[in-house]
């Protein structure tokens, strides 16, 4: 099921006036049984995944906190890493690896009969297994208790608002929220509503009426003058930040509204000054995860900066592997590990150097956000393309600066109708953040009245209705 | 106030909001010199009429007019599915004077039109009931959501050129640029183009005909003209035609290779200005278009 569906919308109409209608044990039930209908709508096969990993962390984690020692611990969370991690390298990763692998093995000159077995990817795999992992790695951390109720635990495995693309909330956040009844309430309701309507315009209006360009420039770049294609680049990096940052705050509205508070995944990422900021404010549940579950175990910062530096790097790598078996996510993620590699050498002499200049802070906060936001976008040619040909194809296009005239935009009116959304965005981030517009909308019922009917008649007018799936469904 | 109240005023607000805008909008769209807003008014006529695909816009209106000396009209839009087309010639010959002559560019008859197009005329559902029957037909959602919601039925590019040619005229809507080296270079990369027509698009196609050739419009069907190189890469031009012709029983004159200057193309399938001129030129040669000292 997705949240721009019709079947959706009907699901959370009778969904929410029961879950507030009981309480208890039967609540639990009802999250749960929403949450495995939810993904099940999609493929019912793949419940039996989560089923396991649930089950199977449940045990690991009540055994773990009554193992005597260290090296018995350690064996119950090599049994979750094996098997969550098995789960998450065979469905996502196998097929990767084999095709990986023959490819090699034929540029060596060999004919390997290895074949690929053209293996369905689950829908947010990579999100529950991450979100799964957390668990036991705090308990064998011991920063966590184990919880006792296993309806709760597969509640937070599954819960439908975050269950598919995130975000990744730690067990050490989410479960204690489980400990009482959260009664309907008002206020929660108005400002989860409010984030709802927000992600929904995102998505609709937003992400969806970008696609369309983006997809046909990405499809066929040799085709198209480098100035449609420096906007398809321009527009995906909107795309994507929309529709992930748009479903985040879908789930994150439906979660307070049924009485949960998730952090926040987004942080208006493109007023970054720099890239170590950037993944402050940029799938920030993901980005965080891999800090305390990869980076920081790894060393981190510790052990001297060429560590720093491979840890970083591998960090990245992994974490662009995370988004998908194809090697230009590897790339993205290289990418990324580059230019914090780069910032942590030269930033500071590049800082320096604005301020020997003389440049004014604004001016100085201007130029670190462009270049921030351009070589991002960069990574987004890699993290977009089908393969690296295509990445390249789309550099070449635009380095060749070919056709860059107005007169050579295609589709004048959808890339109008882009750059006034993408307006709309920019301004209403702007506002949010000068002026605080998101609390306004909560404290004035009567702005919050006047947004919410913007929101939809905006929605109505530009919005796509054509039930697109959301791009974190594929990682 | 209590919340009840809240809950109504945002109810209230919504629908009056969604109300006044689509009257709004609608009232700007009906005043509008988009090609569309003037086929729902009554004074539209004209002595030429044109429908085809974007391959159809390269019929450049106001030099038409000035070596013809007669009005023109175009109902031509990117990516129109021919059955769309048929809705509106059939609205254009129900409303106005028919035309002296109606000019069809037939290569519109290919799957590849944008069949979802026909949703975005929903603003125009209103003023036609040929619209509205084809829209309840094909995209009941749309139908019925812009029901729902007026503002609903601007939701699509249509509206967006509605609104661009609000107060200029439209007539001058042709992608003025010149094909680039990269284009010319990959043509001969191009894998072979056939047309995917059905025999349902030949029968709406010879029905349109026929009801144009009952209003007394003399009909021409035309192949506008590709990009020498590309034309070469079609595969089944031919049996288009000769399909087209046994459908409507009507010749196809076929320009498909009659522009040659390089200078003259956008891309592969779209001629510029320049090249429209020199294709008008041969329309005029021909007498597919009457040239300006024998209209009378």
């Amino acid at each position: 099921m997705i949240f721009n569906s019709l079947t959706f919308l009907i699901f959370v109409a009778i969904f929410l006036p029961v879950y507030f209608k009981l309480k208890g044990r039967a609540r639990l039930l009802l999250a749960l049984g929403g949450s495995y209908l939810f993904y099940g709508w999609w493929d019912w096969r793949f419940l039996s995944l989560i089923v396991i990993s649930t089950l199977v962390d449940f045990v690991l984690g009540l055994k773990m906190s009554l193992a005597k020692d260290a090296p018995s611990r350690k064996k119950l969370l090599y049994v979750s890493m094996v098997l969550n991690l098995g789960f998450l390298g065979f469905f996502k990763y196998f097929d990767f690896f084999t095709e990986s692998l023959v490819t090699m093995l034929q540029s060596l000159g060999l004919s390997p009969s290895m074949h690929t077995l053209g293996i369905i990817l689950p829908v947010g795999i990579s999100f529950y297994t991450f979100q799964s992992l957390s668990y036991t790695i705090d308990i064998y951390r011991k920063k966590l208790n184990p919880e006792p109720d296993v309806l709760k635990f597969a509640t937070f495995v599954a819960f439908w608002p975050q269950l598919v693309a995130g975000p990744i909330v730690r067990a050490s956040d989410f479960l204690p929220q489980f400990r009482k009844d959260h009664d309907f309430d008002w206020n929660r309701a108005m400002s989860g509503t409010a984030q709802v309507l927000w992600g929904f315009f995102k998505k609709v209006a937003i992400a969806d009426s970008l696609a369309p360009f983006v997809e046909q420039c990405f499809a066929e770049p040799q085709a198209f003058a480098s100035v449609n294609l420096i906007i398809a680049v321009v527009f995906y990096s909107f795309q994507i930040y929309c529709d992930f940052s748009g479903y985040s705050d879908i789930a994150i509205g439906f979660a307070r509204i049924l009485g949960f508070d998730f952090p926040a995944n987004f942080r208006t990422p493109y007023f970054s000054r720099s890239f170590s900021e950037f993944w402050t404010r940029w799938h920030i549940s993901l980005s965080s995860w891999l800090r305390d579950y990869l980076y920081i175990p790894l060393g981190g910062n510790r052990h001297g900066t060429a560590n720093t530096y491979k840890n970083l790097m591998l960090t990245m790598v992994l974490g662009g592997l995370w988004h998908g078996a194809n090697w230009t996510f590897v790339f993205w993620g290289f990418l990324h590990g580059i230019y914090l590699v780069v910032q942590r050498l030269w930033g500071h002499t590049f800082g320096v150097m604005m301020c020997a200049l003389r440049f004014p802070k604004i001016l100085q906060s201007t130029i670190n956000i462009a270049l921030v936001y351009f070589f991002t976008n960069v990574a987004w040619i890699f993290f977009r393309s089908p393969d690296l040909a295509t990445a390249m194809q789309v550099i070449n296009g635009i380095a060749g600066l070919e056709g860059f005239a107005f007169v050579n935009v295609m589709n004048k009116f959808v890339v109008l109708k882009g750059f006034l959304l993408t307006g709309m965005l920019l301004a209403v981030e702007i506002t949010d953040f000068k002026w605080g517009y998101g609390r306004l909308v909560l404290q004035k019922p009567a702005f919050r009245v006047a947004s919410f009917a913007v929101l939809l008649w905006l929605i109505a007018i530009f919005g796509t209705f054509g039930s697109n799936a959301f791009i974190y469904f594929q990682f | 106030m209590k919340k009840s109240t809240w809950i109504i005023a945002f109810l209230a607000l919504t629908f009056a909001g969604d109300r006044l805008g689509g009257w709004a909008l609608g009232t700007i769209i009906r005043d509008g010199q988009f090609r569309y807003s003037k086929l729902y008014r009554p004074e539209a006529g004209c002595d030429i009429l044109f429908a085809g695909s974007s391959r159809g816009l390269i019929f450049y209106q106001p030099y038409i007019e000035a070596k013809t000396g007669l009005t023109t009209c175009n109902l031509s839009y990117n990516g129109l599915p021919l059955e769309m087309a048929a809705a509106l010639l059939k609205d254009h010959l129900d409303r106005h004077t028919p035309p002296k002559v109606l000019l069809i560019e037939v290569t519109m008859l290919d799957k590849r039109m944008n069949e979802n197009l026909t949703a975005n005329f929903n603003l125009y559902a209103p003023y036609s009931e040929r619209l509205s029957v084809l829209l309840k037909e094909k995209f009941p959602k749309v139908y019925y959501g812009g029901e729902v919601s007026h503002l609903y039925r601007y939701n699509g590019e249509v509206f967006q050129r509605a609104l661009y040619y609000w107060k200029r005229p439209d007539k001058d809507w042709l992608l003025d640029r010149v094909i680039s080296p990269t284009m010319i270079a990959n043509v001969t990369n191009q894998p072979v183009f056939n047309f995917d027509y059905t025999d349902e698009m030949l029968v709406q196609l010879a029905d349109v005909v026929a009801y144009a050739k009952a209003k007394g419009v003399h009909v021409e069907l035309v192949v506008n003209p590709y990009y020498p190189p590309f034309a070469a890469t079609i595969g089944n031009l031919d049996v288009l035609t000769a399909a087209i012709e046994k459908a409507t029983g009507i010749p196809v004159r076929n320009y498909a290779t009659s522009v040659t200057d390089q200078e003259g193309f956008g891309d592969y399938q779209h001629l510029n200005k320049r090249g429209s001129r020199l294709f008008i030129d041969k329309l005029l040669e021909d007498e597919v278009l009457p040239a300006l000292e024998k209209k009378e």
